[in-house]
């Protein structure tokens, strides 16, 4: 027993003894080498930090615009899902009806994990009705999905989330939606919903079909001839999709402004950690110039 | 049928951006500018079939021919 105990720390003083003259021999070879390693490291993540940092800025004063026209476009959407609301409009259920999923997302990346949340609510979502078909806004899920459902695609859409996106954008795609062949009995749009500055949530809207709106209960109320009905669906689904955009919109510009500001963050970190690097490497540079440059000294007096 | 657009192929969609662009044309000068920056729209759309993607196509001339050929067939 004393003797197995004994050895033990031996044992692991010798694999530490091994295993530090070898790294020691490793850093000093190299140190010139890694100094300007370091120096170099320590320049690139500073233009990291920089370029992160003028995004956030541009980020946040694009948040404030985004936000002002996802408000605005609130006020659309709501007044028009009121009157689904007051006619209790409910979706139609059945074997043989057919789903459309539009998702909107946008062309940019670098915003955290807005686009990959919406993805894996839409892959969720297909799981349970695998018929449905799929119409995507933005390049961003498209890329996503288009590896795991590209059999469901019907519609892609590009040039999403340039700027903050406009009625006229909302109105050319929902005519393009309802160009399509089928004839969707419920029209499903997916987008971000805006809870806060930093959070978000995946989360579907229902745009009813023709068939939907003509059964709710409550329709008689409207007193809607059947002429403007078609007129009321497509003016809906373009309201609706204005307003998804828009929400979507600013979910991203605010995901993009945290997701900068993170970024700036840790590369601020970094380059605290790779400034204290360098400057002990340079002391021990300096230190071990030193001790050669006395020790030459001592043995040339003493020769 | 009492709506003249509706013959010509619009849908409701295309008759209010129609519209709305008319207004945004007759505003004055220097509120028009601002108007008029919120009724561009400039997107390229894609078909798919089978999963494969189909051309690449700006949205808003397929629209216009759609439109029409709405209107020769109706």
């Amino acid at each position: 027993m004393m003797l197995s105990r004994a050895v033990r720390p031996a044992l692991r003083a010798g694999t530490a003894a091994a295993a530090r003259p070898a790294a020691l021999n490793a850093t000093n070879a190299a140190t010139y080498a890694t100094l300007r390693e370091i120096e170099g490291r320590l320049k690139s993540i500073r233009n990291i930090e920089k370029i992160t940092k003028t995004m956030k800025i541009v980020a946040s004063t694009k948040l404030t615009r985004a936000q002002k026209a996802m408000t605005e476009s609130r006020s659309y959407g709501q007044t028009s899902n009121t009157v689904f609301e007051k006619a209790e409009t409910k979706p139609l259920e059945g074997e043989g009806k057919k789903t459309l999923f539009v998702i909107c997302s946008s062309d940019k990346g670098l915003c955290g994990g807005i686009h990959s949340g919406m993805s894996r609510m839409t892959r969720k979502l297909l799981a349970e009705k695998p018929d449905a078909d799929v119409a995507v806004l933005g390049e961003k899920c498209k890329a996503q999905l288009s590896r795991s459902n590209g059999k469901n695609f019907v519609l892609s859409f590009a040039g999403i989330g340039k700027d903050v996106p406009t009625f006229a954008d909302a109105a050319a795609i929902s005519d393009q939606i309802l160009m399509l062949p089928t004839d969707y009995a419920s029209i499903q749009i997916i987008y971000n919903k805006f809870l806060n500055a930093q959070s978000y949530e995946p989360v579907a809207i229902e745009a009813f079909s023709e068939e939907a709106i003509s059964q709710s209960p409550n329709f008689a109320a409207f007193e809607i001839d059947d002429e403007v009905l078609g007129n009321l669906r497509e003016y809906a689904l373009a309201n609706s999709l204005y307003w998804a955009l828009a929400e979507g919109h600013a979910c991203e510009q605010s995901a993009r402004r945290n997701a900068m500001d993170n970024a700036s963050k840790n590369a601020g970190d970094m380059i605290n950690k790779f400034q204290i690097l360098f400057n002990r490497t340079r002391q021990a540079v300096i230190t071990g110039e030193l001790v050669e440059i006395i020790t030459g000294a001592a043995a040339s007096a003493e020769g | 049928m009492a709506f003249a657009w509706k013959a010509a192929g619009f849908t409701y969609n295309r008759y209010i951006s129609v519209a709305s662009r008319v207004v945004r044309r007759s505003l004055k000068e220097e509120k028009r500018i601002g108007a008029e920056r919120r009724g561009e729209s400039d997107l390229r759309f894609a078909k798919w079939e089978n999963g494969k993607q189909g051309e690449n196509k700006n949205l808003n001339t397929a629209n216009e021919a759609a439109a029409s050929e709405a209107a020769h067939s109706s």
